[in-house]
């Protein structure tokens, strides 16, 4: 960055804004598109966090004008602002708002976008700079990047930067995943793509950092010496929505478990980062991605389910095989869980039990550390029979937070100690002001900030973890559960086998 | 919610406990105290200000009026209430009359939450020692506002000779739209020459006398050494007192941004076309908010004001503020400013100024024997340790 005489260090008052660019969006009109980013993107110009020279341009198959575009974007970015609707700044944001019409394999229509480009840059000095955010079907990746390569729309040059935001799913499998990554490194060099994993965008996800890293209090019994085991849940309360042309291909564990689940493992797992860098961060992260293990018993150690029908929250709720869109003998599962170790000094022998699925009781995230027990215990047994395992559980969604589970003794005359929890709630009230992920991330790309993304040797080793497990599944049948409950049996039992249990969230 | 007419600090310390018990877990982190002080005419004000800052960071929100110090008898009146009308947080607003409301940190003290920062803002006019105030030695941060005070610049130029590190003032935070609009604009000139940028020197159009402007103006300069001078807007400026700023660069080229009133600013440069950024006048919560974000001195402040007010040496100074009791009621004038105690002769009018005596026995005749109307029932026994 060129020095600015105003610019301070000491001046934290000042916002990071990012150099003058476009942000290019394939596939304006898709949901990701219409209730995430319009709105981030409003957000980031209300809060004043947009550069001087800043400019949106859409691209989608359907026939507009930039007239009803801004039309559908003003709707888009109004429903789902989350800061305060200020006409004014969205007439401006308006003002630098393009569409560009056309299909993917369209060479007019490409040509069309590069001259776009090319006059928003003389009429509101963008500067050259431009993001391309794919919110597209991976299958049409190949199509639009060659495109992009064609027109010359993706090379960086040390006067401009041109980056790419792709979102998940990075792939099918390892295979699948290298020859995306490699198709898009062909087009674009590795260090200007942006490969968009919502939930590192999160205050509580990047608390975690901070909590580990920050504080003496927690790091020294932050290993196996302490550690008991650790359990990571992402459940969802919802079913598969209209998804089920993506969803019957892909299923919970390429769906979540490669991605966020094992994003939140490796953050949990990770060494201490050399700086708080994003170099730094990521190679600490592939160290752990690299260090996972699987279960040498994968029958029992790796389940999957899938809802039947059943009750939640009050209202009957439909079978997986009979939502609509999906193969009534379907086999793709909606629930996952696994045991997985990492095989590091730090974390031998303990642990790592993932779940995640959809129609489960409630909608939460959460990273639960599950201590040891004391080595020993003065009191009589009876004393503490309610007495369970420490824990600290990070809250990464909803009530975002931190719990310490610690024993207590019952109020009275007699002797007895009973789980007690301590709630840290940087949550709730407060973070209505905590920016939304898609917000922080999107700012980042156009800062150039990587710390928050994963590396495609990150997406990769995820792959490497998910792919035997995949091959041991195919042509099996997943275990069934009803919708409401905490996932089937064998679950359970998985953790059971061990002498323990999930932790309900 | 609850009010305790004519009540104690200690009865008020209680009942937050009372609610705290009640309330379940409303409020688990509190990250730090916000003591306000207000007038009865800006209470109001003050308290949305600070509900909406508290929604950014969790904190206790104890707001003080000090009323009619010359009423016979001093008397606690306040309000508590946790997830309430003022914010999801703890929120206990006093009103104190009498001698009571110079000794309104005796109520204060023991509100305070365990270990956590404390912010004393003043939404009034704050001393002009604020070391004469205790609510201002206890804070670790002090908020002033020289944008109330009817001689803004004679405001600034107080604040700058009291000025220890942990001051700030909100007409420096006003100027924060506007710094991150110049600092944006110089850099989309560097971005398209390839190379640094230099400002040689520059105006600032709207109005004089406004705190914010000057401010901004000072904080050009320290930054970049070249002279700027606050000049007459031909327009009525906005509530920041800034309608444009213009900077002379190196190369022979100028940047002009100017606030269109419409909550945005329009930056003109040369070889490119105008440019449109937000610049929405901000709230008061919102200000207040800005300032609860960090709590650490801030360096470009005190450099700014130096420059401003033309007061030096203002980063060396310790940020250890130490009470001196002053007692308006001996003053002479209002607003001299209060004396200490060891600069005060055996010859002044009104003798040794009172330094804060070890007891208090005897040195406030009404407060120890002014009697309440009704006994108060959650009073400790005499012989009990106050909690």
């Amino acid at each position: 960055m060129i020095p600015n005489p105003l610019r301070d260090p000491r001046d934290r008052r000042l916002p990071r804004v990012p150099e003058p660019c476009a942000l290019v969006v394939f596939g304006i009109t898709g949901d990701l598109a219409r209730k995430k980013l319009l709105p981030a993107v409003y957000d980031l110009a209300n809060r004043g966090l947009l550069p001087t020279n800043f400019a949106l341009l859409g691209f989608a198959r359907r026939d507009w004008g930039d007239q009803d575009f801004a039309e559908l974007a003003r709707d888009a970015a109004r429903n789902a602002a989350r800061t305060p609707w200020r006409e004014e700044v969205w007439e401006r944001l308006a003002s630098s708002v393009r569409f560009v019409q056309g299909s993917f394999d369209d060479d007019n229509a490409f040509d069309e976008l590069a001259n776009a480009l090319a006059d928003l840059e003389s009429s509101h000095g963008i500067g050259g700079n431009a993001a391309f955010y794919l919110s597209i079907p991976p299958a049409m990746f190949p199509v639009v990047l060659k495109q992009m390569q064609r027109t010359g729309m993706a090379e960086s040059t040390p006067d401009r930067w041109r980056r790419v935001v792709v979102e998940k799913p990075f792939g099918t499998d390892l295979a699948s995943s290298r020859e995306l990554n490699e198709l898009v490194d062909s087009v674009f060099s590795a260090e200007d793509v942006f490969r968009i994993d919502h939930y590192l965008g999160k205050e509580t996800v990047q608390n975690l950092m901070a909590l580990r890293f920050a504080n003496t209090l927690f790091e020294p019994i932050w290993n196996g010496h302490h550690v008991d085991s650790v359990q990571i849940t992402m459940a969802e309360d919802v079913g598969i929505g209209g998804r089920a042309g993506f969803y019957e291909k892909t299923g919970a564990a390429r769906d979540v478990l490669q991605n966020h689940l094992l994003q939140l493992l490796a953050l949990t797992a990770m060494e201490e980062p050399v700086e708080f860098s994003a170099d730094e961060i990521r190679t600490e992260k592939l160290k752990v991605l690299r260090a996972v293990s699987l279960p040498e018993d994968v029958r029992t150690f790796a389940v999957r389910g899938q809802y039947e029908q059943g009750w939640l929250a009050g209202q009957r709720a439909r079978g997986y095989r009979q939502e609509e869109g999906v193969d009534p003998e379907s086999t793709t599962e909606t629930f996952a869980a696994v045991r997985l170790g990492v095989e590091t000094r730090r974390w031998a022998g303990v642990p790592f039990y993932l779940r995640t699925g959809k129609r489960l009781p409630r909608r939460v995230t959460e990273i639960a550390l599950v201590f040891k027990r004391a080595p020993h215990l003065p009191f009589a047994d009876t004393d503490t029979e309610e007495l369970g395992n420490n824990q600290l559980v990070v809250r990464v969604q909803p009530d975002e937070g931190v719990t310490l589970k610690f024993g207590s003794k019952v109020p009275g005359s007699v002797m007895e100690v009973r789980d007690v929890s301590m709630d840290f709630l940087y949550g709730e009230q407060f973070t209505e002001t905590s920016p939304e992920a898609y917000e922080r991330l999107l700012l980042d790309v156009l800062l150039g900030d990587a710390t928050l993304f994963p590396r495609n040797a990150e997406v990769e080793a995820s792959w490497a973890v998910i792919d035997p497990l995949e091959e041991f599944w195919a042509g099996g049948t997943p275990e069934p559960y009803r919708a409401g409950e905490w996932g089937p049996r064998a679950a359970d039992e998985m953790l059971a086998a061990e002498g323990r249990r999930w932790r309900r969230p | 919610m609850t009010t305790l007419w004519d009540t104690t600090g200690s009865a008020v310390v209680k009942e937050l406990a009372a609610q705290r018990r009640t309330g379940g877990a409303v409020l688990s982190g509190v990250a730090l105290t916000l003591v306000v002080v207000a007038d009865e005419g800006r209470v109001t004000e003050a308290e949305d200000a600070a509900t909406t800052a508290a929604e950014q960071h969790p904190c206790r929100i104890l707001v003080v009026v000090r009323r009619q110090i010359d009423a016979p008898v001093p008397r606690l009146d306040a309000e508590v209430s946790i997830g309430g009308r003022l914010g999801p947080g703890e929120a206990v607003v006093m009103r104190m009359y009498g001698r009571l409301a110079l000794h309104a940190e005796s109520v204060v003290l023991p509100l305070l939450a365990a270990d956590a920062p404390v912010v004393t803002w003043w939404h009034s006019d704050p001393p002009s020692r604020l070391t004469t105030d205790a609510l201002a030695v206890i804070a670790d941060r002090r908020i002033t506002d020289s944008t109330v005070a009817a001689d803004q610049m004679r405001a600034l130029r107080t604040r700058a000779q009291d000025y220890a590190p942990g001051d700030t003032d909100l007409a420096w935070t006003r100027a924060t739209g506007w710094r991150a609009t110049l600092t944006s604009a110089l850099d989309s000139v560097s971005g398209r020459r390839g190379d640094a940028v230099q400002v040689l020197g520059g105006r600032i159009e709207g109005d004089p006398g406004a705190a914010t402007a000057q401010l901004l103006a000072g904080w050009i300069q320290s930054r970049s050494g070249a002279r700027l001078d606050v000049v007459q807007a031909t327009r009525h400026a906005g509530p920041s007192g800034i309608d444009s700023v213009v900077l002379q660069l190196d190369q022979d080229e100028e940047v002009r941004v100017h606030a269109d009133r419409r909550g945005g600013a329009v930056i003109s440069q040369p070889y490119r076309p105008d440019a449109t950024m937000a610049l929405p006048d901000r709230s008061l919560g919102d200000l207040l908010g800005e300032e609860l974000r960090r709590l650490d001195p801030d360096e470009p402040y005190a450099e700014a004001l130096e420059v401003t007010t033309g007061v030096s040496g203002l980063a060396g100074r310790t940020g250890v503020r130490s009470h001196v009791w002053v007692d308006p009621a001996e003053q002479d004038g209002a607003g001299s400013g209060a004396v200490d105690a060891e600069q005060v002769d055996e010859g002044s009018p009104h003798g040794a100024a009172p330094t804060v005596p070890p007891t208090s026995e005897g040195t406030d005749e009404v407060a120890l024997h002014g009697e309440h109307d009704t006994p108060d029932p959650t009073a400790p026994e005499t012989s009990e340790a106050v909690r």
